[in-house]
């Protein structure tokens, strides 16, 4: 089902994302420019950090970079694929093959044990070759093992805490193997003790080759990565770490 | 694993996705290729397992237990009252239909009243008369039959000769029955054979003997052409006529030639006919016969018809059903509201777990066929717990009332089906609720 795209349109290999000329607006009275003339990449394991202070449009920039808004106008390539002329259910199916979220409020499920919270990252696609829905748990496992859950096989998430939670968040993004770690104020509802494992693992991950894109309005979290954008009033500034 | 995403023969190129869509034509035809400018877009379509789809829903299903448990009751209250309703009105007709098999089912007799005795009026039915029934359709046998006060209890001998202090004969039936009397009774001559209508023309003294008269009259045969002897008369038995299945008084009878007991023992009047019917027929034959018979005074004569088998059974359900059914529908109604309710709320609960599998890759199809397949669970649930009670219910009234329960398999079988209907009827819109969240504002919600 996977076929490669014609080189010739394809950006620079090693972009993950490529953002040419975005801009998304909202058709309200009156009309609000949320993004405006958008150009951004991100390399392919590279840490970027995408900071602003609320309203600036880094919720309209992360929907658009998760495939969950479209731009308005302009180009956007995720791991070497136009999606402007997706239809709905590709865009879909690209979100949850190559995107893996991180939400603030880590959206778990809580009657579910962490295994299973993981598992559902590879629920709606077909098995890859290698990875069968039988070793589905296996999988999982291993994902938790890597973020350093070893010890809370089985749990539900009430029982972890927020940074576990998180944890368990993230695991789940990376059971899907993305291209891309999307992260949403990954550290908005943990303290600072936990804040700081988090980000540890962010730079472990990073270490691994893994993409990390955070959106956060915190400076301490955005110091962490390689590169640092700014975006104020729906313009992005590049700003040297 | 940079290279995992560009696996499928990237040097084959834009030669290998034309190929791809010629191959498969009917991927063109959706609308995103034709938008898409021809190009590939290296995308998997979304798809889950059945069996995961289910294990969600079982699992969403099974989060709330105790939710889920009073959302099937409305189900359960639907599918049992009809299972009850219907079990218990089959179980009851089966009750009265189990009495009329086969054989009363198509058995019609006509009795006839003697002429008024003023007039010197020919009988209402003469020997002939069942000629015209047989022609009717659905008549398959038929036969008139004589009998009298007076020939009701007869002196019957075997002999002539009178022993002293012996039992001189035995008191027998005697009555006159025309040729076709075997087929009539749906007996058989066990010895000899049935008067036939030359017997009858040429007036012969000959009996035939119920097989229970014969046996008390000692004859077991008619090789040695046996004799019986009563009211001063002597016939010859040419046959013994047994295993009657109507009629059974007549195996203790003298059956004469009608003839031969008009001549000997004025014995003439018919006064009933016998008639079998094909199944089905009966009562359309019983009520043309009386006119066959005797079309001047149809009126006058009675007939003996079973009851009808379709109107009967219809009449006991139709008491039965009729309101319980009616009941059984609205609680069914009144669970599928239930179940939309109570879906419509799991969905307003869940919009960040929807938002969130929205975001892991799940279409809207998903999305709506998760709940779907909650609702339909529920309504499955309660079809099943519904049907199992409905059982026990009419197993334990036919208990009480010594009946033997009657339930229709396709009952069985069909309310569990029926439940899950109504559930995914009203999984339909709450589920479509669901799909159509936007997943931004969905993820907005607190998971």
């Amino acid at each position: 089902m996977t076929e490669s795209l014609p080189h010739g349109d394809t950006p620079h290999e090693g972009h993950v994302i490529k953002l040419t000329g975005v801009n998304r607006t909202f058709d309200s009275e009156p009309p609000v420019h949320a993004l405006r003339d958008v150009n951004m990449t991100i390399r392919r394991g590279e840490h970027l950090s995408i900071v602003g202070p609320s309203g600036s449009g880094k919720s309209t920039l992360l929907n658009i970079l998760g495939l969950l808004d479209r731009p308005s106008s302009g180009d956007y390539w995720l791991d070497g694929v136009k999606t402007g002329a997706l239809a709905d259910r590709q865009r879909t199916a690209l979100r949850g093959s190559r995107i893996g979220f991180v939400f603030q409020s880590f959206h778990l499920l809580p009657y579910r044990t962490v295994e299973e919270n993981v598992m559902l990252a590879e629920l709606y696609r077909k098995p890859r070759p290698g990875r069968r829905r039988r070793n589905r748990g296996e999988r999982a496992r291993a994902a938790l093992d890597r973020v350093g859950l070893s010890h809370r096989h089985g749990f539900k998430p009430d029982r972890l805490s927020g940074g576990e939670r998180q944890r368990v968040a993230i695991a789940r993004a990376l059971m899907s193997e993305p291209a891309l770690l999307l992260c949403d104020e990954p550290t908005g509802n943990l303290d600072s003790e936990n804040t700081l494992s988090v980000l540890e693992l962010f730079d472990q991950l990073c270490a691994q080759g893994l993409t990390l894109a955070v959106i956060t309005h915190d400076d301490a979290v955005s110091r962490r990565a390689s590169r640092r954008v700014r975006i104020r009033d729906g313009r992005l500034s590049q700003e040297v770490a | 694993m940079k290279s995992r995403h560009r696996t499928a023969a990237p040097d084959l190129g834009p030669a290998a996705s034309r190929q791809e869509q010629l191959i498969r034509p009917q991927r063109s035809r959706r609308p995103w290729l034709r938008s898409a400018e021809g190009h590939d877009k290296g995308v998997e379509r979304p798809w889950i397992s059945p069996r995961d789809l289910w294990a969600e829903a079982l699992s969403g299903v099974l989060a709330r237990p105790v939710r889920s448990a009073l959302t099937t009751l409305g189900t359960v209250l639907g599918i049992g009252t009809l299972v009850i309703t219907i079990g218990v009105a089959s179980t009851a007709a089966n009750q009265i239909v189990g009495r009329f098999d086969a054989l009363t089912a198509t058995s019609v007799s006509v009795v006839v009243p003697p002429p008024p005795p003023s007039s010197d009026a020919l009988p209402l039915v003469d020997w002939q008369g069942i000629d015209a029934v047989d022609r009717l359709a659905g008549v398959e046998s038929s036969a008139a039959l004589a009998e009298s006060d007076k020939t009701a209890a007869v002196q019957v001998r075997a002999n002539d000769v009178v022993t002293p202090g012996g039992v001189s004969g035995q008191t027998l039936a005697v009555v006159a029955a025309s040729s076709s009397l075997p087929a009539a009774v749906r007996g058989d001559v066990t010895a000899g054979r049935f008067y036939d209508t030359g017997d009858i023309d040429r007036h012969d003294r000959v009996a035939v003997l119920g097989d229970q008269a014969a046996h008390l009259l000692g004859i077991k045969g008619v090789e040695d052409a046996p004799a019986v002897f009563f009211d001063g008369h002597s016939f010859t038995v040419i046959g013994i006529l047994g295993r009657f299945e109507r009629e059974q008084r007549l195996s203790t009878s003298v059956i004469l030639p009608p003839t031969t007991a008009k001549d000997r023992l004025g014995l003439d009047l018919v006064n009933r006919v016998l008639i079998n019917t094909s199944l089905g027929a009966a009562q359309q034959v019983a009520r043309q016969s009386p006119t066959a018979l005797s079309p001047n005074n149809a009126k006058a004569l009675t007939v003996l018809a079973p009851p009808d088998l379709s109107k009967a059974r219809k009449g006991v359900q139709g008491d039965v059903n009729g309101l319980f059914l009616v009941l059984g529908l609205v609680s069914l109604i009144v669970g599928a509201i239930g179940i939309a309710n109570v879906t419509l709320v799991t969905v307003m609960e869940r919009v960040g777990e929807i938002g969130l599998r929205r975001a892991l890759g799940a279409s809207r199809r998903q999305i709506a066929g998760q709940f779907l397949m909650e609702s339909t669970t529920i309504g499955l649930l309660g079809g099943v717990i519904g049907a199992a009670l409905g059982m026990v219910v009419v197993v334990s009234v036919s208990a009480l009332k010594d009946w033997t329960p009657v339930l229709d398999g396709r009952l069985a079988l069909g309310a569990p089906v029926a439940g899950a209907l109504v559930g995914l009827l009203a999984g339909v819109y709450p589920s479509l609720r669901a799909s159509r969240m936007e997943p931004v504002e969905a993820l907005r919600a607190p998971s």
